[in-house]
């Protein structure tokens, strides 16, 4: 397709954690440049995928996981600030603590005001609304400022013209992703191409000019209900325990 | 379902022997009845006698002590809470700094694990007897007793508390992001809210010990309330203790978050004496005082000697084990009659309010104070000690429990109470009540042994005894076997917990 | 940050661990044989009144025990101190030099009470009766010469053997108020006391004569006594310790004795204790 050489190739290979095996035989190839969509019920292994593509990018890849991996107690300006911990001395990092580093503080408030987050960059995460924290967990991969784009149903708490405005952000400022959704329409219609997921094998790979809703809607029926995230599957534990205010013994 | 032979149906739907099966709460049944046997089956071993004939006077004394303090006879009533908080304070912020950096080393270092389990098993009124011979009654003194014992106990804890961080958010860092970084920017303000939470009940255990640290001399409020109970004078005694009552209670007010920098400094002023560190003093008695003469003359024979001076310990740790187990399963058995008097979910408002106040009562007073008084009242057997510790650590697992409690939800209405204690409440918190007795069982067994200062035949009689006399290498000798035995048995505890009931 | 006052609050701690004690102030500490309520108070006026004959500033340490008073002794944190005759001969022994330079009156023929709840129907006698053995008994604290070191000699004495033979069951009250209050409540069967606290407390009408009764006295021994460190005169001045001495000997304000609780104070000196010492070792209390 390209004579450019791809991104990440995926030749038959097993992929999941460990001894235990998530996606089976996995032939995918991404090239650079490239808008994916990639689809699959809850369990399917789509966060397999992503994490593997994740570890083979390495600094290339920005990412943004599922569930945001944001800490509540935290500031909006540091979450986002988190993006690029790596690159200031822990020192320096410890000091923006306690007071915001100018520069960062910039960057950050222009990259806020894309995302309208404006005037929400003192607040601690923990106070925003579903959607203000997704746009957080957004920024925050803004801001690795990185040439690729991953994400782990980054648009799976906004409502449908919210999740267009951001892919479009996100296309903007990346030269391919990779993304995890359940909106069969958004697949279509921003993306290049639909990689498609089903009990742990690869069951679609193909450009999404050749696809219809209505194909789409066959291989996952459940889809149009399935704004639902995975969060609130149970732990399992031994047996039904709540856990206590302030455990550990009071030793 | 239609291809299961007839055979299997029956079998499943004969009803399970008594106690037998393999669910969750009949497991625990068993196991909650094999420690009640056990209990049972040691204690005839066990000196249980009331040795005062007329135990009922003394009581109505006591009683009417409570009920009547003589505030005024109290001396210098204000010095002496000032000193109890800025000790419990002081001495709770040093442990802090101590376990805090020792907790993020906590998993990695056999040494330090090793380290904190030793200075957490020795009580903090025997640290305090150690560190008068060198400080004297100082506000040092005060202070090591209390910070030495807690950065160990913060070490372990904060570890476990920063180990069970949600990760996601470390997950997201970039690749290459510092460990400092990391530290300051997911797990701790991840775990901030817990740490502050443990740090908080910390310092309320450490007022308690700062009150007790006046039974060996230091003048916090229980050194007036010791001699008070003492000689007798239970009208002063009464106070004392309502003064504490309200100090305790009052916490909320005086401790509040933002209050606490202001506290910190106004109270160093209140801490006192400052002793002059001699430091040969603290040489002659690290070095000389507290190991044997004949060792550090080299000489063998002597040491053997030394030894069989020492008269015979077994039954004092016998003793000691004994009233640990017992304790513990009394203090089961306190937790499971209590919870409900303090649960919103049992009677009316006036039984609340009056269970949930005995509740604080019993947990706010120090086991010490307890056994003391039951030890006033019924003589020197093991019997008052046993009360103690059944009551103060059996309430503070009830007040927890019932604080849990009325977090649930209840999904059925109309339950008659014992429909919603068997089938509601009790299988839902009942793992973990078990969890917090092992865990306390720790607790439980150091403090069977600070009791024997009171008089009680367990190890902390022969220590008291070896101190009093001046003896110190033999007194160092038995703190090394009480640590012993105490991480021993944590150890054992450890392994004996019914599996997957861990609270957290 | 919250965080950021905890290293402060270290840097000030540690100021604060700098020597901080005026090394001229003069200390001791006394613990008297009953009633401990508001010591501070009470001997703050003895310290005032030391002050005011010594010259020098004085101030009261209160202890808890006998073994927390021949600590601090020990370690220079109070350079005088009101002993018992035990823990008078611990603290000679492990400061050289030092000297009882003062006993009170009653100290120089001080005796032990035996006595017993009415139920054991024990009567006073010129022995310790043979009914004693197999009943239970109680000492006063663990170092007490009068509630422990001669009770416990006279027993064996009497009946050459341990007091944990002897008896069913032995206990330690802590102090004389105790032992008296536990025999009287039936705690113990029998119990040894001082016999200045049982006086005072059948003056003030405090003891219950149909429940309890003594039943044996021992002979005399000297007890509490006044115990001053040997390098006094040199941190003080030559003859501080004549001073010292002196002016224990001139109080005779009723109020600062009854402290003690003492008539007076008479000259004492180390080898009147000489037989304190030879029964602390045989016991096993000395080495």
């Amino acid at each position: 397709m390209s004579l450019v050489p791809p991104l990440a190739v995926f030749d038959g290979e097993n992929l999941g954690h460990g001894d235990h095996v998530v996606l089976s035989e996995v032939h995918l190839t991404f090239h650079p440049g490239e808008r994916i969509a990639l689809l699959g019920a809850s369990g399917a292994g789509k966060s397999t995928l992503l994490s593997a593509l994740r570890q083979r990018l390495g600094k290339q890849a920005a990412w943004c996981p599922q569930h945001h991996g944001l800490v509540p107690e935290l500031a909006v300006y540091h979450n986002i600030y988190m993006g690029r911990l790596e690159q200031h001395s822990g020192l320096a990092n410890l000091w923006n603590l306690l007071r915001p580093l100018a520069a960062p503080w910039q960057d950050i408030a222009t990259l806020c005001q894309l995302l309208g987050l404006e005037g929400l960059m003192k607040r601690p995460v923990g106070q925003l609304s579903g959607g203000q924290r997704q746009r957080v967990a957004i920024g925050r991969a803004l801001y690795q400022q990185r040439s690729v784009f991953l994400g782990d149903e980054p648009v799976a708490s906004v409502d449908p013209h919210q999740a267009v405005e951001l892919l479009q952000v996100i296309h903007e400022r990346h030269q391919g992703c990779v993304i995890a959704l359940h909106q069969h329409r958004l697949a279509l219609t921003h993306f290049d191409r639909v990689w498609g997921l089903d009990k742990g094998r690869v069951v679609l790979d193909a450009p999404s000019t050749e696809l219809s809703l209505d194909t789409l809607d066959a291989l996952y029926p459940s889809a149009g209900a399935a704004t639902k995230t995975t969060m609130d599957i149970e732990q399992t534990a031994p047996w039904p325990q709540d856990s206590l205010p302030c455990p550990r013994g009071q030793a | 379902m239609a291809a299961t032979p007839i055979s299997e149906l029956a079998l499943q739907d004969h009803p399970p022997r008594l106690l037998a099966g393999k669910s969750p709460g009949m497991r625990l049944a068993r196991h909650t009845l094999t420690l009640i046997a056990l209990a049972l089956l040691v204690l005839p071993f066990a000196d249980l006698h009331v040795l005062s004939r007329a135990p009922w006077g003394e009581l109505g004394r006591i009683a009417q002590g409570l009920v009547l303090p003589h505030f005024g006879s109290v001396e210098s009533p204000l010095s002496a809470i000032g000193l109890t908080v800025a000790v419990a304070l002081w001495g709770t912020l040093a442990g802090m700094i101590m376990g805090f950096p020792l907790a993020l080393v906590f998993s990695r270092s056999r040494f330090v694990r090793a380290g904190c389990a030793f200075v957490r098993a020795i009580h903090e009124l025997f640290w305090a007897l150690l560190f008068l011979q060198v400080f004297g009654l100082s506000a040092l003194t005060a202070l090591a007793a209390l910070a030495i014992p807690y950065a160990g106990i913060f070490a372990k804890v904060y570890a476990e508390i920063l180990e069970q961080t949600p990760t996601a958010a470390r997950d997201a860092l970039p690749e290459g992001t510092g460990r400092l970084s990391r530290f300051v920017y997911t797990e701790l303000p991840l775990a901030f809210a817990q740490l502050a939470a443990y740090t908080r009940y910390r310092f309320e255990c450490a007022l308690r010990s700062s009150v007790l640290l006046g039974f060996v001399g230091l003048p916090t409020l229980g050194y007036q309330l010791e001699s008070a109970f003492r000689e007798g004078r239970y009208f002063e005694a009464g106070a004392v203790m309502w003064l504490f009552y309200l100090l305790i209670a009052s916490l909320p007010w005086w401790a509040h978050r933002r209050l606490v920098p202001l506290l910190a400094l106004s109270s160093l002023f209140l801490l006192g004496p400052w002793p002059d560190i001699d430091a040969s003093l603290v040489w002659r008695f690290v070095s000389q005082d507290i190991w044997p003469q004949p060792l550090l003359a080299g000489d063998i024979n002597g040491l053997i000697d030394w030894l069989r001076e020492i008269p015979e310990l077994l039954p004092v740790i016998a003793n000691t084990l004994l009233l640990g187990l017992l304790g513990s399963v009394g203090a089961l058995l306190v937790a499971l009659t209590l919870w409900p008097l303090a649960s919103h979910h049992f009677g009316n408002r006036l039984t609340q309010v009056a269970g949930k106040g005995l509740l604080i009562f019993l947990r706010s007073t120090p086991e010490l104070m307890l056994a003391f008084v039951f030890l006033l009242l019924l003589g020197p057997s093991l019997l008052p000690a046993w009360l103690a510790l059944a009551l103060h650590n059996g309430a503070l697992i009830a007040f927890l429990v019932a604080r849990h409690a009325d977090n649930l939800k209840l999904d059925m209405v109309g339950l008659p109470a014992s429909g919603k204690l068997g089938y509601q409440l009790l299988p839902r918190v009942y793992p973990g009540m078990l969890a917090l007795l092992y865990y306390r069982a720790e607790v439980i067994l150091r403090e069977s042994a600070i009791l024997g200062m009171l008089g009680i035949a367990t190890l902390g009689y022969v220590i008291d005894d070896y101190f009093q006399t001046l003896m110190f290498d033999v007194a160092f000798l038995l703190l090394l076997i009480t640590a012993g035995l105490n991480i021993l048995v944590d150890a054992g505890a450890r392994r004996l917990r019914p599996k997957g009931i861990q609270p957290s | 940050m919250r965080l950021a006052f905890a290293p402060l609050s270290l840097l000030l701690l540690a100021g604060l661990f700098s020597p901080s004690i005026l090394a001229d102030t003069f200390r001791f500490t006394a613990i008297p044989d009953e009633d401990e309520s508001r010591l501070v108070e009470r001997f703050s006026k003895v310290a005032d009144y030391l002050e005011e004959k010594l010259g020098v500033e004085v101030e009261y340490v209160p202890v808890k025990s006998y073994g927390a008073a021949v600590t601090a002794f020990r370690n220079d944190q109070v350079q005088l101190a009101w002993f018992g005759g035990l823990s008078g001969v611990q603290a000679r022994r492990l400061v050289p030099d030092s000297q009882a330079i003062a006993q009170g009156a009653e100290d120089a023929a001080f005796k032990t009470y035996f006595i017993a709840h009415e139920s054991t129907g024990l009567d006073a006698s010129n022995t310790l009766p043979d009914d004693i053995q197999g009943m239970t008994f109680t000492f006063g604290a663990k170092t007490s010469t009068s509630g422990r070191l001669m009770p416990d000699y006279y027993l064996r004495e009497r009946f050459s053997e341990a007091p944990e033979k002897i008896f069913s069951r032995v206990g330690f009250s802590g102090d004389h108020s105790r032992t008296l209050a536990l025999v009287e409540a039936g705690t113990y069967d029998i119990g040894a006391l001082n016999y200045a606290v049982w006086d005072a407390a059948m003056q003030d009408g405090l003891v219950d004569t149909s429940k309890v009764h003594v039943i044996w006295e021992t002979p005399t021994y000297p007890d509490y006594q006044w115990t001053l460190r040997g390098d006094a005169d040199e941190h003080y001045g030559d003859g501080f310790s004549e001073q010292v001495r002196q002016a224990l000997l001139d109080m005779d304000d009723p109020e600062l004795l009854e402290s003690f609780p003492r008539s007076g104070f008479i000259p004492a000196d180390n080898p009147m204790y000489a037989p304190i010492e030879d029964v602390a070792e045989s016991l096993g209390l000395l080495r």
